[in-house]
């Protein structure tokens, strides 16, 4: 395969600065490899590491401290680092709940030696979002510090439920960090608490996030350019493996359904999570979810019932991350021999251009290279098995 | 030919011309279905109507793309267009020939399908996996599609088969795949009402229909399921109906609607239980009842 075949996105646009931690970053002794390359390496890493069978940490609870000081108006991404930043937490935010349907997630800013908490630990992505994009407004000033950011998210995360999830992710532009006290004695109350701290620098490799990130059980990487970035950030999205000392308990939930009325008009009702509200008013509206406990209404899900007490979500809603407990079976790849002469998914007939096919290891049906990364990266359903009552039921009972 | 008129009415603004449309009509023909025992006619009068719609959607442009599967319990196939190569057709009485085309090889493949699926006949139709299968189609057809081309693809599921819990995994998987990627997944049930495949239409803004009639499958579906989303709104359809969204607990596969969910990995159980069975974490018993546990590794 050519290089030029590589998709490049954004290449032309970070130009040619950075190209020298490209290169620095192989160390596998190529110099020729490209950052596309890295990206695309570690991604089918990460697929063949994903069996179903690890414990995960599914009810997360993640802060992000953000560096808003001076080093992030750097312009080695562009437009600057932290607009590049904004537009992607922007994405990151929506995947984030998207996968992690009955998570928390806030947003603590550093600059000028403090942190600054912009939005406390809630549901709902949009409120992030906004609080994040508002932040190119924000003067960047002074030195970010560290410490400052994890005491706060610590004092935060410290009052969850012993079966929450804490996580802590840094995005540090800072190649320096100006703490009060020793930070090491904070390192060791996160290790003792289980939060998992992550980092993701943005200029190079700073040996406090190493140690942070060891002694946590988080990651620790610096970024090559704003591809490389994005790649890093997402990884996040995955729920991480649960942490040693996280309980686990059963949580009784409850699953509204919208009331049936056939046929005729719904009477006008009114939401609890409107009824004291200033500023919006409570509004009578038909529709909505009802408690299956108590009957309480509510416009928007997951809600925890201020009645009796019972969290309340959508049932899809908590669909959306069973793939990551049962993933569809990797597919072994094998040399195309003219075993088969259409891709079992897509249909599409093999050539002389196919030299690999993929073949799954339940229903032994063969895949082609597109139809292998589109099951394993959007659909998680492998379509030979699923259609199939013999193999149906080994995917489901591993 | 109400409907040609009215594709020509929405067409007249200029960024329409090269939309296509591809419909994936999915034939659940398993012949375990209640309805099909009953009456074996059932199954010709319900393929004839398919075929009839299928040409309808052709008609309405010649750019239009049509694909249909048929689904049993032990395999799913495309039936149009077929494995290898297209049945040549030469025009007779004056039918064009596509539509020729499409009829023959559409009975062709199915006889041949179900010729060779008498063995045991298992009444449950795996409709998720076949949806699967037409997803990753619609997938191909947008990677090879020339440059500058639209295509709106939506799927039309026709089944005479009940609901199965036991696909719900499959189901969301397949039903957020296609919301992600703007692909409506339109329900026409013609013999039990269906709740989990109603959720998925609601979910890809698709419609749902329990047919009231069996005789007049056709009308409906060129009533109902031939105009194309966009030109949906603009007509008086079925009233959308309250969707169930309740979820189903993976120790019975039952509709439930209050539970209890493993804090580790979310599975939902429909009564408490000492051991998640998803991912063997032992809980914490909520009284004083003492239950002899069994070992479990409780870390990695
Ligand atoms: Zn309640
Ligand atoms: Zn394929
Ligand atoms: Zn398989
Ligand atoms: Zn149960
Ligand atoms: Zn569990």
């Amino acid at each position: 395969m050519g290089d030029e075949e590589e998709p490049k996105e954004y290449r032309w646009e970070t130009g040619y600065e950075k190209t020298w931690e490209a290169i620095k970053e192989d160390d596998d002794g190529f110099l020729e490899a490209s950052v596309a390359d890295i990206i695309q390496r570690a991604k089918r890493k990460r697929q063949t590491q994903k069996t179903g069978t690890t414990k995960l940490g599914m009810m997360r609870h993640l802060y992000i401290l953000l560096d808003c000081s001076d080093a992030m108006s750097s312009q080695d991404l562009k437009p600057t680092r932290l607009l590049c930043t904004i537009k992607l937490l922007d994405g990151f935010i929506e995947e984030f709940f998207d996968q992690n349907p009955i998570s928390q997630m806030g947003v603590i800013i550093m600059h000028n030696k403090r942190a600054e908490k912009i939005s406390d630990l809630a549901g709902n992505s949009h409120k992030h979002v906004k609080q994040i994009n508002s932040l190119n407004r924000t003067s960047l000033v002074g030195e970010p510090s560290i410490q400052n950011g994890l005491e706060m998210a610590l004092s935060s995360l410290k009052l969850l439920p012993t079966h929450a999830s804490r996580e802590i992710l840094i995005i540090m532009g800072s190649l320096t960090t100006c703490d009060p006290s020793d930070i090491n004695v904070t390192i060791e109350t996160l290790k003792q608490e289980g939060v998992r701290c992550s980092v993701i620098g943005l200029a190079a490799e700073v040996h406090v996030c190493r140690q942070l990130a060891n002694q946590t059980g988080g990651t620790y990487n610096v970024i090559l350019d704003d591809c490389h970035f994005k790649d890093l950030l997402y990884q996040q999205v995955d729920p991480p493996p649960a942490a040693v000392c996280l309980d686990s308990s059963l949580i009784k939930m409850g699953f509204p359904h919208q009331m049936e009325a056939d046929g005729k008009e719904e009477p006008l009702t009114m939401c609890m999570c409107h009824v004291d509200s200033v500023d919006e008013g409570s509004k009578l509206t038909t529709g909505g979810y009802y408690c299956p406990q108590c009957y309480s209404k509510y416009c928007e899900l997951p809600v925890e019932c201020r009645a009796c007490g019972l969290t309340l979500v959508s049932a899809p809603h908590l669909a959306r991350s069973y793939h990551h407990l049962f993933p569809a079976a990797n597919y072994t790849e094998v040399a195309f021999e003219k075993q088969v002469s259409l891709c079992f998914a897509c249909q599409k007939t093999f050539t002389e251009t196919d030299k690999q096919v993929y073949s799954c290891p339940n229903c032994s049906k063969t895949f082609c290279l597109d139809c292998d990364i589109f099951i394993h990266d959007t659909l998680h359903t492998c379509p030979g098995c699923a259609t199939n009552l013999s193999t149906f039921q080994i995917t489901h009972t591993s | 030919m109400n409907n040609i008129v009215l594709k020509r009415e929405s067409n007249t603004d200029f960024s329409s011309t090269d939309e296509t449309s591809l419909l994936v009509v999915i034939f659940d023909s398993n012949p375990g279905q209640q309805f099909l025992r009953d009456n074996t006619h059932v199954l010709t009068h319900c393929l004839d109507s398919i075929i009839a719609f299928s040409n309808a959607h052709l008609m309405q442009k010649a750019q239009n793309k049509l694909a249909v599967m048929a689904c049993h319990s032990k395999t799913s196939q495309f039936i149009f267009p077929g494995p290898g190569k297209p049945i040549d057709i030469r025009q007779t009485d004056g039918q064009y020939e596509i539509f020729t085309m499409v009829e023959k090889t559409i009975k062709h493949n199915l006889s041949k399908l179900l010729g060779s699926d008498i063995s045991n006949i298992l009444t449950e139709s795996l409709l998720a996996g076949t949806i699967a299968m037409a997803l990753c189609y619609i997938a191909r057809m947008q990677r090879i599609k020339s440059p500058g081309i639209k295509i709106n693809s939506r799927i039309l599921l026709v089944t005479g088969s009940s609901d199965s819990a036991s696909q719900y995994m499959n189901y969301m998987n397949v039903f957020f795949t296609a919301q992600k990627h703007n692909v409506v997944i339109d329900v026409c049930a013609l013999d039990q009402h269906l709740s989990l495949l109603q959720q998925g239409c609601d979910i890809t803004g698709g419609l749902y229909l329990k047919l009231p009639q069996l005789q007049g499958l056709l009308q409906y579906l060129l009533w109902v399921f031939l105009p194309e989303p966009p030109i949906r709104e603009k007509l008086v359809l079925p009233p959308p109906v309250k969707v169930d969204y309740r979820a189903a607990c993976f120790c019975h596969r039952e509709l439930i609607d209050i539970g209890f969910v493993c804090s580790v990995c979310l599975s939902i159980f429909c009564k408490f239980s000492p051991i998640c069975t998803t991912c063997h974490t032992v809980f914490k018993m909520p009284g004083p009842l003492a239950v002899k546990q069994k070992k479990k590794k409780l870390k990695l």
